[in-house]
């Protein structure tokens, strides 16, 4: 194994790091399975690609890159972004499913008061 | 044919002060009619004023906006059986003597949304330029989508028949239901028509548009129109 700059060895590492502190917070029930996927996916990426330098160099010319950590970098900057929309997406349904229950909330109290009111009078008569 | 069961719905988000006039107005104008104030998650007194006026009040937990406070009376009219649902401002802007105006038509069937509009003809309402500049530009969008002349598509001042609350208890457009709403209404076959009413200077309280929502609000208006365009109606 061998390894073309330290930046190589250090974004490789990082990403094993992530990738083990991703599911640990798994396991302690943090982050859930869903959210996890798309980290773990992109950090074992990362760590294949710093840890195999034949496969760095040879996507690399593929991808008509110039410097090998630059592909690094790239892959990282692309999941960041996939990440933003996923969780925007995510927050979007939030609201939504946020608004109606709201929503619902707002209704069933008022009918639950004058329900409530209903049967005082009825007690009082 | 009996009378249609009529609800007005007023969302209100922190209108204390001018709650209680607004509601006043409708009662004298209107004794018949039902009304409903959604509290739409007010800091100050709104739902205390409402109950003080005898009104139903649904209070939502956190502030939603207009388009959620409007679509949760929706709800209500639906499950408690009104066959027309009338919109009204609680600063004031709109006065409920219009009430029976917007009201005619959508009891004869002869539109399933009725507009109160401030330019069908000459009224008091005279709206700042960038106003101006926003409904013409909307107003030219939903008359190019709907092939029908709306001049005045931010008015809140509508009423509407079952069949449309049906549909917008489901499915409603977020925060102001402008342009989107009457595009999405119209392409599902449902009949606007406009009405002219004549609205006022707000009596009090503070008007929805902030200085973010002027610059953000045009933005998502087009866009959420330019949606409504081209989404499928359910």
């Amino acid at each position: 194994m061998y390894f073309l700059s330290k930046t190589q060895v250090i974004v490789a590492v990082g990403a094993v790091l992530l990738a083990l502190y991703v599911l640990d917070l798994v396991r302690r029930r943090r982050l859930s399975e869903e959210y996890s996927f798309l980290w773990v996916v992109a950090t074992v990426g990362v760590a294949v690609l710093g840890f195999s330098t034949p496969l760095l160099v040879g996507l690399t010319r593929m991808l008509g890159v110039v410097m090998e950590v630059s592909t690094v970098f790239a892959i990282g900057i692309a999941f960041s972004l996939v990440v933003l929309l996923y969780l925007s997406v995510r927050l979007s349904r939030l609201g939504a499913e946020k608004d109606a229950l709201v929503r619902d909330l707002a209704l069933l109290r008022h009918e639950f008061e004058s329900e409530r009111r209903a049967m005082a009078e009825r007690g009082a008569r | 044919m009996t009378a249609p069961r009529v609800l007005v719905i007023v969302p209100a988000h922190d209108e204390e002060e001018s709650l209680p006039r607004t509601l006043a107005e409708v009662r004298a104008a209107a004794p018949a009619v039902d009304v409903l104030v959604v509290d739409d998650g007010s800091a100050d007194g709104t739902s205390r004023v409402a109950r003080e006026a005898g009104v139903q009040v649904v209070r939502h937990t956190v502030n939603l906006g207009v388009g959620g406070a409007l679509q949760t009376g929706f709800c209500w009219a639906c499950d408690h059986g009104y066959d027309i649902g009338v919109q009204l401002d609680a600063d004031g802007q709109h006065d409920p003597r219009w009430l029976a105006a917007l009201l005619a038509p959508v009891a004869e069937g002869r539109c399933n949304v009725s507009i109160g509009s401030r330019y069908v003809s000459r009224t008091g309402y005279r709206a700042p330029l960038g106003r101006r500049l926003g409904m013409l530009l909307f107003s030219g969008l939903v008359r190019l989508a709907l092939g029908q002349r709306i001049t005045d598509t931010t008015s809140g001042f509508r009423a509407y028949d079952r069949a449309v609350m049906d549909v917008c208890r489901r499915d409603f457009p977020k925060d102001f239901p402008d342009a989107p709403l009457l595009i999405g209404l119209a392409r599902r076959g449902f009949r606007l028509l406009e009405v002219p009413v004549e609205m006022r200077e707000r009596v009090a309280g503070r008007s929805f548009y902030t200085l973010g929502k002027q610059l953000y609000y045009p933005y998502k208006n087009l866009l959420a129109s330019l949606m409504a365009l081209i989404q499928r109606q359910s």
